[in-house]
């Protein structure tokens, strides 16, 4: 017997595979042909008999991007330690050849009271110091509260992504019992 | 899932300016479901969880090289698909395409324990090809397009592999499913 030449339609249907015109089409033809009918019940059958094997758990989370997330960044790990300590003295370094070189050539005379003491270079070299310091410490400050503010952007990133767990687990659950129950009202249970 | 393959193209074009925790948002979102399409190739609970960690850096150092991020799902299975077949050739002579199954794979808790005995041995017996249909059709949820693109190969013979996989199936079911009734 020549089979009907709708079925291949009638199971591209099952699959929602169909655009709306070809979908209005099975529609119409399937009230009139029996064949089709038994067709689509059987793949609707057997597809439910197919999903009675769930998914299961990853044993594990997938763990090597994670692993680069809590990773320090560059900029970070690059100021860090030693590191850190170099730059402080750099910087200070820095600060007090430019302190030395924007003093006025100490010119060679006798006279008395011509030109800076040498207590006054010392507060001067003092000063310069002292805010060289000041500046390390706020770059410090600047460098942690920036830190702290990733930090709170990554718990607040984990927390939605936990909450995003939750609720595709939900709809997974929801999905199942949904199964079950259509597997139930279709008699599959009965075997227990 | 309109939604859902907005925000994936949103978190793609994130990882690509270079943001390592939106890849692993995407992570989250997709590794349950790449574990259990190689678990059901593999029926090897160990080899599916090397191989979708592979999958996933794979996926990490290559996503510059996905043209439509809205494809991100088909182009992530065909890498899966891609590293299961390469651990299959690796593991010759052993491994013998249509052994790979369901055998390992559990019954849900409270199934009728026969229907589910029932489906894995139907489902062993398909081909590789054909089981892999049924498995990104009915249990991944794929369009036809979709899986001719994981697959690397004609709709046309995707439909074949999956309505030969689903006579065979329903053949071997049928009795099963009217015991149920």
């Amino acid at each position: 017997m020549e089979s009907c030449k709708q079925l291949e339609a009638v199971r591209d249907y099952a699959f929602e595979e169909l655009t709306p015109a070809d979908r209005g089409a099975v529609e119409r033809h399937l009230p009139q042909c029996a064949e089709c009918r038994q067709e689509l019940d059987h793949l609707r059958l057997t597809t439910a008999a197919l999903r009675v094997l769930p998914d299961v758990e990853i044993p594990q989370r997938i763990a090597f991007v994670s692993d680069k997330v809590f990773e320090a960044s560059r900029w970070s790990r690059w100021f860090t330690g030693a590191r850190l300590g170099f730059a402080s003295a750099l910087l200070l370094a820095v600060a007090l050849v430019a302190v030395v070189y924007r003093q006025p050539a100490v010119v060679p005379v006798t006279v008395a009271g011509a030109g800076p003491s040498a207590a006054a270079i010392t507060l001067q070299i003092d000063d310069a110091v002292t805010k060289a310091v000041a500046q390390v410490r706020e770059d410090d400050m600047r460098m942690t509260r920036a830190a702290l503010e990733v930090s709170d952007r990554k718990h607040s990133e984990e927390h939605r992504n936990l909450l995003l767990a939750v609720e595709e687990n939900l709809t997974v659950l929801e999905k199942r019992y949904n199964t079950l129950t259509s597997l139930s009202a279709a008699g599959f249970g009965g075997g227990q | 899932m309109i939604f859902r393959a907005v925000e994936d193209a949103d978190l793609i074009e994130r990882v690509r300016r270079g943001d390592v925790e939106a890849f692993n948002l995407l992570i989250s979102r997709w590794e349950k479901r790449v574990y259990n399409y190689l678990l059901r190739l593999t029926a090897n609970p160990e080899d599916s969880l090397d191989l979708s960690q592979e999958v996933f850096l794979k996926a990490y150092q290559n996503i510059r090289k996905l043209d439509d991020a809205a494809r991100f799902g088909p182009w992530l299975y065909r890498i899966a698909h891609n590293e299961a077949y390469s651990m299959f050739r690796k593991k010759r002579p052993e491994f013998v395409s249509d052994d790979a199954g369901f055998a390992d794979t559990q019954a849900a808790p409270g199934m009728a324990l026969d229907l589910s005995l029932a489906v894995t041995t139907a489902l062993d017996r398909l081909s590789a090809d054909q089981r892999e249909a049924v498995i990104l059709k009915v249990y991944q949820g794929f369009k036809f397009e979709e899986m001719a693109e994981i697959l690397q190969c004609p709709v046309s013979t995707v439909k074949s592999r999956l309505y030969t996989a689903l006579d065979l199936l329903k053949t071997q079911l049928a009795p099963v499913s009217a015991k149920g009734n």
